[in-house]
């Protein structure tokens, strides 16, 4: 295979095979890309019902969703202008956090 | 001439270009491919988190958003929720793999994953579609600032612009294109931040401001005179401030939704981005100080869209601010905001920050694609054994090819809004590279010829949904069509993977390099 990161790409002939005859994946990169997916699908799943719950609301219960909160901002203009914004940082933080739980786990589990 | 040249936004613009010109000198070294096209691997978290953030926030979002806002109101402001949506995708499901599987473009990632000229070549053609839709809007807000501020023609504009864009990454590669960007960004966020404080300053408070629109009704005074019927321009602040302004369906909305939140994890300038750091934990630090940047400045770019309308019916504007608010269109809502705000020195700040941000953007569209076609198509497909130092050469005649054909497609867009045509480029990414990115990191099962049938179709479905709507039925026809290009993309990847079923026979290795521990610092 040839070798990418800090050198240049160079283009090898590679067979294929029929997917049935893949063989299983290791055993470590498996378990890391099961957490790795399984963590970032959960907090994905989460942040969708989130998004999708303000066009639902606006469009399915509007006198909620343009209820003035303050002033002339409603709960749909504060939800989707200020506190999605914070939930993007949130969302990516939360995840960084445990992917850096789960490192300093290899770490430890290496050693 | 001595008057013109210690104007404000003169001083403010030449002082932008001197430090540009500065950077890229002290950057001019590029050796060699790596140096010139991922800036040799070399920046950290901070300095790329700040390139990645004067990447993604263009003039869409400085000039856009806002514009957006101030003409459709919460439907605009929509906008701004959905573009805030993609980094944190792509830091949770491509940031890290991307980082470890390492090389300099996106179209290396499918020559290396298939072993494959044909998919390098596909990957090509959708990463000159992609920057080409992205590059035109930030060459149209160049032309118009040009133009509304300093007089020159939109032509001039456009060929300006490129000329700048070609020396600037021209000579500094990716280097002088990173450092750039990141200082560009803090100069952006600077000139967001002095308007924030002005307008709280004026009393234009939040909460204040939108119950104002809110409950206005009827003609705005002043508008008349710039109209082209001669009658005050109407306004319906109740609707503004609801829904249905601009999408009139439930599924309008979630078309555009999906469209907007996956796009970015399919924008070939953003993920080159990761490229660049040392590490994949830099990587994902990156993305998450990006993320909190870009957050930031979507919500600044509501607010002051908001402040813009709310200064246009008061009626108490100056007779140039109205003009400009009238003629200028929903693009120039900023900078005639900060004029009305804070006088001749918040214009030149804006001014000077608007060309950030459209030479930041411009420069990532311009190196990305300069290695499509010096790195992906001449030194891979082309022309095999070529020195580096070739490589750099070919690099740089690329980038004056682009600053051609970017320029060509600038001045074709003249009337478009900035805002809309980057939510299009977006609906592209997120139905050709997306699925590719994703599928390609996360699933085995992926094949050589379901990640050719993926681009294509997901490219040929989005120009025929965006192009030509008349020829599709009436429930097809959406203003950005993601709820149907976004399956499409990702179902041609997969049923036709499902049926080839020919996967490489390195795959296990392949996601071993990208997923595993040991490569985090490759």
């Amino acid at each position: 295979m040839a070798e990418v990161g800090s050198h240049d790409y160079e283009y090898v002939e590679a067979g294929t095979i029929d997917v049935k005859d893949l063989p299983p994946l290791d055993a470590a990169t498996n378990k890391i890309m099961k957490d790795e997916f399984t963590t970032g699908l959960s907090l994905s799943v989460f942040y969708f019902i989130l998004i999708f719950s303000i066009p639902v609301m606006n469009w399915f219960a509007p006198a909620f969703a343009f209820k003035k909160i303050w002033g002339g901002i409603t709960v749909t203009w504060f939800v989707t202008t200020v506190v999605m914004m914070a939930m993007a940082f949130i969302i990516a933080y939360v995840h960084t956090a445990m992917y850096e739980k789960r490192l300093k786990k290899y770490d430890i589990a290496n050693k | 001439m001595m008057e013109a040249l210690l104007e404000p936004k003169m001083l403010m613009t030449i002082a932008l270009m001197g430090t540009i010109v500065y950077i890229t000198y002290l950057t001019k070294r590029n050796a060699t491919a790596s140096d010139f096209f991922v800036g040799g691997r070399s920046f950290g978290w901070f300095t790329n988190g700040s390139a990645i953030g004067g990447d993604y926030l263009s003039a869409a979002t400085f000039l856009g958003i806002a514009g957006l806002t101030f003409q459709l109101g919460y439907d605009g402001a929509y906008y701004a929720f959905c573009f805030s949506i993609g980094l944190t995708l792509l830091a949770i499901f491509v940031a890290g793999p991307l980082r470890r599987f390492g090389a300099f473009t996106v179209a290396d990632f499918l020559a290396y994953r298939f072993h494959s000229k044909r998919a390098r070549l596909v990957a090509v053609a959708v990463v000159l579609a992609i920057s080409g839709f992205y590059a035109a809007p930030q060459l149209l807000g160049a032309a118009q600032i040009l133009s509304m501020f300093f007089g020159t023609s939109y032509e001039f504009g456009i060929i300006f612009t490129c000329v700048v864009m070609i020396f600037y990454v021209g000579i500094g590669g990716m280097k002088g294109t990173t450092i750039n960007q990141a200082l560009e960004l803090w100069i952006r966020l600077g000139a967001f931040i002095v308007m924030l404080v002005a307008a709280v300053y004026s009393g234009l408070h939040y909460d204040k401001i939108l119950a104002a629109i809110n409950s206005f009704s009827g003609p705005i005074t002043g508008t008349s005179p710039y109209a082209l019927d001669g009658n005050d321009v109407n306004f319906d602040g109740a609707a503004w401030t609801g829904t249905g302004f601009y999408f009139p369906t439930f599924w309008q909305t979630i078309s555009m939704t999906i469209g907007l939140a996956l796009g970015t994890i399919g924008l070939p300038h953003i993920l080159l981005r990761f490229y660049t750091n040392p590490s994949a934990k830099a990587a994902r630090k990156s993305a998450l100080m990006a993320i909190g940047i870009a957050s930031t400045f979507f919500l600044l770019a509501v607010y002051l869209g908001v402040v813009g309308r709310s200064i246009f019916i008061s009626g108490t504007a100056s007779e140039e601010v109205m003009r400009d608010l009238v003629l200028g269109g929903n693009n120039m809502v900023i900078p005639t905001t900060a004029l009305a705000l804070g006088g001749k020195w918040l214009l030149g700040l804006v001014i000077a920050g608007a060309f950030a941000a459209i030479f930041s953007n411009l420069s990532g569209l311009f190196i990305t694609s300069s290695g499509a076609l010096a790195h992906d198509l001449y030194a891979n497909i082309m022309k095999k054994d070529i020195t580096q130092k070739q490589r750099v050469i070919a690099g740089k005649v690329a980038i004056v090819l682009l600053g051609i054909l970017y320029g060509a497609l600038g001045l074709l867009v003249k009337d478009a809004s900035i805002g809309h045509l980057v939510a299009l480029a977006f609906t592209v990414a997120a139905s050709t590279f997306t699925p590719i990115f994703i599928l390609g990191i996360w699933w085995r099962g992926m094949t050589e010829k379901g990640a050719i049938a993926g681009l294509l179709i997901g490219l040929g479905v989005s120009m025929w949904m965006i192009f030509l709507p008349g020829t599709l039925p009436s429930f097809l026809q959406f203003k950005i069509p993601g709820i149907v290009t976004v399956p499409v993309g990702f179902l041609s990847v997969i049923i036709v993977s499902l049926l080839d079923r020919k996967v490489p026979a390195d795959v296990n290795e392949f996601m071993k390099r990208v997923h595993s521990k040991e490569s985090e610092t490759v």
